[in-house]
C-alpha cells in the first residue's frame, strides 16, 4: 500500500485511479490507513463477495488473497498479477494503457 | 482539462505480507571497480567502498535495501554495524519532514524502541538539499540499544535514503569511526542516470 502511495503522482500522470479492497471493517481501514498516511479509497467488503468476482478468496479463510487487478475504462480487465503488487510492471502498463486510451 | 481515461486499478490484498530480506549469499556480482577505484554498481550508482571490514550485502529480489555493509564488532551479541542505500525507505512522504515522522514509525521494527533524536540537520547530498537524523533507541527488556543515522535525500521527485544502524548490549560502546564510514560512502554516493521513475 505504500508503494501505492508513492506512485500516486505517476498513476495520476498516466489517468489512473488505485482503490484498495479488504474484509475489514471501516474503523480498522481508517486506522490502518491513517498509520501508513495512505490517501486513496480503501474499500471495506466485509462479506467478501468482492472476493469470489476476483477470485481472491480462499476457501474457510475470512481474508483475500493478494492480487492486483487494472481495468480498463471499458470495464475490462486488463491485467492480473498475484502477490505482493510489482510496482514498477504496474507503472508500464498503465503507462502502455494510457497511451493507448490517448489515441482512441 | 486533463482527459480522465479512467483506469481502475484495484488492489485486493490482506493480511500480512512478509518481505525479503538482505542476505549474504553469493550471486553474480552485479558490481565493477572503476580505473579511480570506485564501486559501479549495475552501472547506477557509483560510490568509494568502505574499509576491510565491511562485508557486502546483497539484497535479495523485493528485499528491504539496494546497497549494504555489514561487520559484525568486538564484543557480545549484538555487536555488529550495518550501513545501506534504500531506494524506497519507509513512509510515503515527498517531503523530508513528513518522510522523517513516517520512517521512524517503523525503522527496526518500531514497537519496542523509544528513539531519542540526538542530533537532526540539513545536509547535502547526492547533489541537493538532505535531512540527517542521529537516533539512539534503548530496549531494556532484551538490553539491547542501537544507534543510528538515517540521511533523506531526493531521486528526482522521490525521497530515498541512507542509513547505519550499531547494535550494542545497553552497557556497551559504540563505535562511532563506523559512522564516520557511513558518511564517506553517502558522501561519495552518485547517480550515474536517472532513475525508473524519472524515466516514465
Amino acid at each position: 500500500m505504500e508503494g501505492h502511495q508513492r506512485n500516486l503522482y505517476l498513476y495520476e500522470r498516466f489517468n489512473a485511479r488505485v482503490l484498495g479492497v479488504s474484509r475489514d471493517d471501516v474503523t480498522t481501514l481508517k486506522y490502518w490507513a491513517k498509520g501508513l498516511g495512505l490517501t486513496f479509497p480503501l474499500l471495506s467488503n466485509v462479506t467478501g463477495f468482492l472476493g469470489f468476482y476476483f477470485h481472491t478468496q480462499p476457501d474457510g479463510k475470512p481474508i483475500f488473497a493478494r492480487r492486483t487487478v487494472v481495468i480498463d475504462k471499458s470495464g475490462v480487465i486488463r491485467y492480473v498479477r498475484d502477490g505482493s503488487p510489482e510496482f514498477k510492471d504496474i507503472l508500464l502498463f498503465l503507462k502502455k494503457l494510457n497511451q493507448e486510451g490517448g489515441k482512441s | 482539462m486533463k482527459k480522465k481515461i479512467g483506469i481502475i486499478l484495484c488492489v485486493l490484498l490482506v493480511g500480512v505480507w512478509l518481505s525479503g530480506c538482505a542476505t549474504t549469499q553469493t550471486v553474480q556480482k552485479p558490481y565493477r571497480i572503476s580505473p579511480q577505484g570506485t564501486v559501479i554498481w549495475e552501472d547506477e550508482f557509483e560510490f568509494a567502498p568502505p574499509p576491510l571490514g565491511w562485508k557486502l550485502l546483497l539484497p535479495e529480489e523485493g528485499g528491504d535495501i539496494n546497497i549494504g555493509f555489514m561487520k559484525m564488532d568486538r564484543g557480545p551479541f549484538p555487536s555488529s554495524t550495518t550501513f545501506a542505500y534504500d531506494e524506497e525507505p519507509f513512509g510515503c512522504s515527498t517531503q523530508f519532514e513528513g518522510r522523517e515522522i513516517e520512517f521512524f514509525k517503523r525503522f527496526l521494527f518500531n514497537a519496542v524502541f523509544q528513539f531519542q533524536i540526538l542530533e537532526r540537520k540539513k545536509v547535502q547530498v547526492v547533489g541537493g538539499e538532505g535531512l540527517a537524523v542521529t537516533v539512539e533507541g534503548k530496549d531494556p527488556v532484551k538490553k539491547e540499544k542501537v544507534r543510528a543515522k538515517v540521511i533523506f535525500g531526493k531521486r528526482g521527485e522521490r525521497v530515498i535514503g541512507f542509513y547505519i544502524t550499531q547494535w550494542r548490549p545497553l552497557d556497551g560502546n559504540y563505535d562511532l569511526s563506523a559512522f564516520e564510514d557511513f558518511d564517506k560512502f553517502v558522501n561519495s554516493f552518485k547517480f550515474l542516470k536517472k532513475s525508473f521513475y524519472e524515466t516514465l
